[in-house]
């Protein structure tokens, strides 16, 4: 114990003198302008789902068969959709919709998907050999395919399309855990780790897990931005969210039969659509670029 | 970052490029099949007037169940069997009026227990086999033969109380057919004429079994081809058909495009000639085109909510009452109709002879409802909502209504789930009695009160057209009386007293009467839409 100890502490001191890495990270990430506004994005939008529902100027179904396909005006910002109800307060809603359906989806599979990479890098044979074809067998198949088919078994509603994003995820995770594990296990902490005694349960968690996040989260904030397109391209099938929940996928595909004689309400949605995924890629791109010691130049 | 700017308008380029590939490709493939309606054509037209390809591609909302009339009961099938397969007799071009089909002449009996045909001679299936007495018995003893698992069609409208209608049917000769009936019922002949009952060959019947629907033989103006499930029915002239140069048509097309926008699309772009299923919203568009025509259906349907007496919470006549108070139907007419319907009160259309006008319709009043629903001791419990999953002519877009549907119940504190299955199994459900509350909707097909009130609500039809599972007694004798009734004002008194019960009782949410819009290329000659929705494709040419 007291060697590790002794190890962290010379490292806390060398931190203090050197830039510590995640310093440096926050540096070149600050000096990169469109991760900020990715950021700003992702924020704005992370608002809007937390007050939305408080700020709506009206319900998510509150119908108005006499005031259908409204354009934008002052009393509704953007326009009224086929059955009267306000687009901007159901966008608005939507925006918890999406970014819950994005978030739990990505937090579920990359804590799946990094519990089996793990085990199947570090234990590697048989186990590896087995979670590894699985993996394979998952990734042959188009995301969307596999989506539409897990949602079918389950039962179209919101909640098995979440399940059914963060099935399809876990193997992109999976596969990312595993190959940085290959190369961290043959570090010579690791094997210092080893010798010491250390149990391979204790490794794993104090060592390689830690170590191997960085990836994770980059591939998380990219992947959100992903499953948020997921959800709404199940959404838009009639696989994902059931009416009368605005979730914006859902949205699209409602108006689109009034897209000559109601464009905005398609337009709405789906811009909302486009930003959060831009916001959430800028931002993924921006920590790709400032966490990965590769790409320094 | 800029790079990844580049990428994106790059990728969007690539996607664009794409997506145009695509529609030419597919304009390409159109152009050699139906002729264009550019102006190039126009010009020199004379010329090329002949060349004409007289081939029609119907764009509809749904596939057929099956091709074997005998087996189905929804419109989408007979739209195609009815041009495979002739009755005996045919209704009117555009009205459910009586005329010679397959048989010429009748003749009926005093006692009005015996019908006597008189066959068309020549006339030959499909298959080469010859069209005679022989083959009508044989089909008719094929339908009496089976249950009503095998011809829903058949025992609702030749079976009464468990008993044949039709006691006996026999050849004199070999064009000459008699029909013994063990009771009079007043709508026999206009029953014969509707599309179930094509004449099949018995040959194909009988070789086939239970796969006929894959393969049907009749003797119609066309002959069967091919079937894409779920994507298109071809079938082509028969070129041994008993009536001289007709049809006029080479081949025809039938092809699902379950979504209204999309078959307009494929119309606007000229992939099909002929669409139905035109959303009321796009009426105006389609009559400022000059290149396509709108065509109007007569009336004769209705579009409701069944609300299964047998399931909690409808067993209850107060909670059915409540939903019927509950749904704004005005405003459903209002915004999905656009005026080309009519709300509905009754379980068939005003059209018909016996529409009771004296039934007041239930207003929409929540506050009633939800009175009632309070009477009823109705606990709250979530209910399902099934809404269609295609466009139906009564009902343009159920899982919109079903929405504001939803919304209505949800107002009086009934919580509603919209459940939808695909259509084939969506019916098969509906009929197991497996929905609570469910929107479907009824084209006529005889122009029969008889063929609403007692196909859709009597008890004798409980697992084939009767989705409500409504059974009452007294509708059930005032049915069975006015069939065999033969004096037109005292069926009709008795179909207005039958309507004043169901309305009391409340089995459904009549909903609406639609006019059924249709839209074709202007070059679509000789095309007339049919009330009961089957439309005979025998004149229409393409010019």
């Amino acid at each position: 114990m007291s060697e590790i100890a002794s190890k962290t502490s010379i490292n806390l001191a060398q931190e203090d003198q050197v830039v510590g890495p995640w310093k440096e990270a926050w540096r070149s990430f600050r000096k990169n302008k469109s991760a900020l506004v990715g950021t700003a994005i992702v924020i704005f939008f992370v608002l809007l789902a937390i007050l939305g529902p408080f700020i709506a100027p009206q319900g998510i179904n509150d119908q108005n068969l006499s005031q259908r396909l409204l354009p934008p005006s002052s009393e509704f910002w953007f326009g009224t959709d086929d059955l009267g109800r306000d687009i901007f307060s159901r966008i608005l809603h939507g925006a918890r919709i999406s970014l819950t359906v994005g978030f739990f989806a990505v937090v579920i599979s990359a804590a799946a998907g990094s519990f089996l990479g793990i085990i199947a890098g570090y234990y590697g044979k048989w186990i590896d050999t087995i979670i590894s074809r699985i993996f394979d067998i998952m990734l042959a198949f188009p995301s969307i395919l596999l989506a539409i088919a897990v949602v079918s078994i389950l039962g179209p509603s919101l909640r098995n399309a979440l399940i059914a994003i963060a099935i399809i995820n876990i193997p992109n995770f999976g596969r990312l855990i595993r190959s940085r594990v290959l190369s961290i296990k043959e570090e010579e902490y690791i094997h210092a780790a080893k010798a010491i005694g250390m149990k391979n349960a204790r490794i794993l968690w104090r060592h390689i897990l830690p170590n191997s996040m960085t990836p994770v989260i980059v591939q998380g904030t990219l992947a959100i931005a992903t499953a948020i397109i997921e959800a709404a391209a199940l959404g838009f099938l009639g696989l994902g969210a059931e009416a009368p929940q605005p979730e914006w996928g859902k949205m699209l595909a409602d108006a689109r039969i009034f897209l000559l004689n109601a464009p905005w309400a398609m337009i709405f949605p789906g811009l909302a659509i486009m930003l959060t995924v831009v916001g959430f890629n800028l931002m993924g791109d921006g920590l790709r670029d400032a966490l990965d010691p590769k790409m320094k130049s | 970052m800029k790079k990844n700017f580049w990428l994106l308008g790059l990728m969007l380029l690539m996607l664009s490029v794409f997506l145009v590939a695509c529609g030419t490709d597919k304009e390409g493939g159109d152009n050699s099949s139906t002729p264009s309606t550019d102006g190039q054509d126009n010009t020199d037209g004379d010329k090329t007037e002949d060349a004409k390809p007289q081939i029609l591609v119907f764009g509809r909302g749904g596939d057929s169940v099956s091709l074997d009339p005998a087996i189905v009961t929804d419109g989408e099938s007979y739209k195609v069997t009815q041009n495979l397969f002739e009755t005996l007799l045919n209704f009117g071009e555009e009205d459910t009026t009586i005329h010679p089909g397959l048989a010429t002449e009748w003749d009926i009996s005093e006692d009005g227990l015996t019908y006597t045909f008189q066959l068309q001679e020549g006339v030959k299936f499909h298959d080469g086999t010859d069209f005679n007495a022989e083959a009508v018995v044989k089909n008719v003893n094929r339908w009496k033969g089976g249950t009503e698992e095998d011809f829903y069609y058949f025992n609702s409208m030749f079976k009464a109380e468990g008993q044949d209608i039709i006691a006996d049917v026999k050849a004199e000769g070999d064009y000459t057919v008699v029909f013994t009936l063990s009771r009079q019922q007043a709508p026999f002949l206009k029953n014969l004429a509707m599309s179930p009952f094509g004449i099949a060959s018995p040959t194909a019947f009988e070789a086939a079994g239970d796969k006929f629907g894959d393969n049907p033989v009749g003797t119609g103006p066309f002959k069967f081809v091919d079937w894409k499930r779920n994507d298109s029915i071809t079938i082509e002239k028969f070129a041994d058909y008993w009536q001289e140069g007709l049809p006029k048509l080479d081949k025809v097309i039938f092809r699902s495009i379950p979504d209204n926008s999309a078959r307009l699309n494929d119309l606007v772009a000229g992939n099909i000639d002929l669409a139905d299923g035109i959303n009321p919203s796009d009426g105006k568009v389609i009559e400022a085109d000059s290149k396509l025509q709108l065509i109007e259906r007569p009336s004769m349907n209705i579009g409701y909510l069944g609300l299964t007496s047998t399931r909690k919470p409808f067993d209850n006549k107060l909670v059915r009452q409540a939903v019927n108070y509950a749904i704004d139907k005005q405003a459903i007419v209002d915004a999905f109709f656009e005026g080309r319907a009519q709300v509905a009160k009754n379980p068939m259309p005003p059209s018909i002879s016996g529409y009771n006008d004296d039934i007041e319709g239930y207003p929409y009043d929540p506050e009633k409802a939800k009175a009632l629903l309070a009477e009823a001791g109705y606990d709250g419990a979530p209910i399902e909502l099934w809404a269609m999953p295609v466009p139906r002519p009564y009902m343009p877009d159920g899982a919109k209504v079903a929405e504001v549907i939803q919304k209505n119940l949800e107002d009086i504190g009934m919580p509603a789930k919209i459940v939808t299955y695909e259509w084939a199994t969506y019916l098969d459900k509906a009929k197991d009695g497996e929905a609570d509350a469910f929107m479907l909707g009824w084209t006529g097909d005889n122009g029969d009160a008889d063929n609403f009130i007692y196909t859709l609500l009597d008890e004798d039809n409980i697992g084939s057209n009767n989705y409500s599972y409504f059974k009452n007694a007294e509708t059930h004798k005032l049915l069975i009386q006015a069939q065999s009734e033969t004096d037109e004002n005292v069926r009709i008194e008795l179909y207005k007293k039958a309507q004043e019960i169901i309305h009391e009782e409340a089995p459904w949410v009549p909903l609406a009467h639609s006019t059924p819009l249709l839209a074709a290329k202007a070059e679509v000659k000789g095309f007339i839409p049919h009330p009961t929705g089957s439309d005979k494709l025998t004149n229409v040419s393409i010019e």
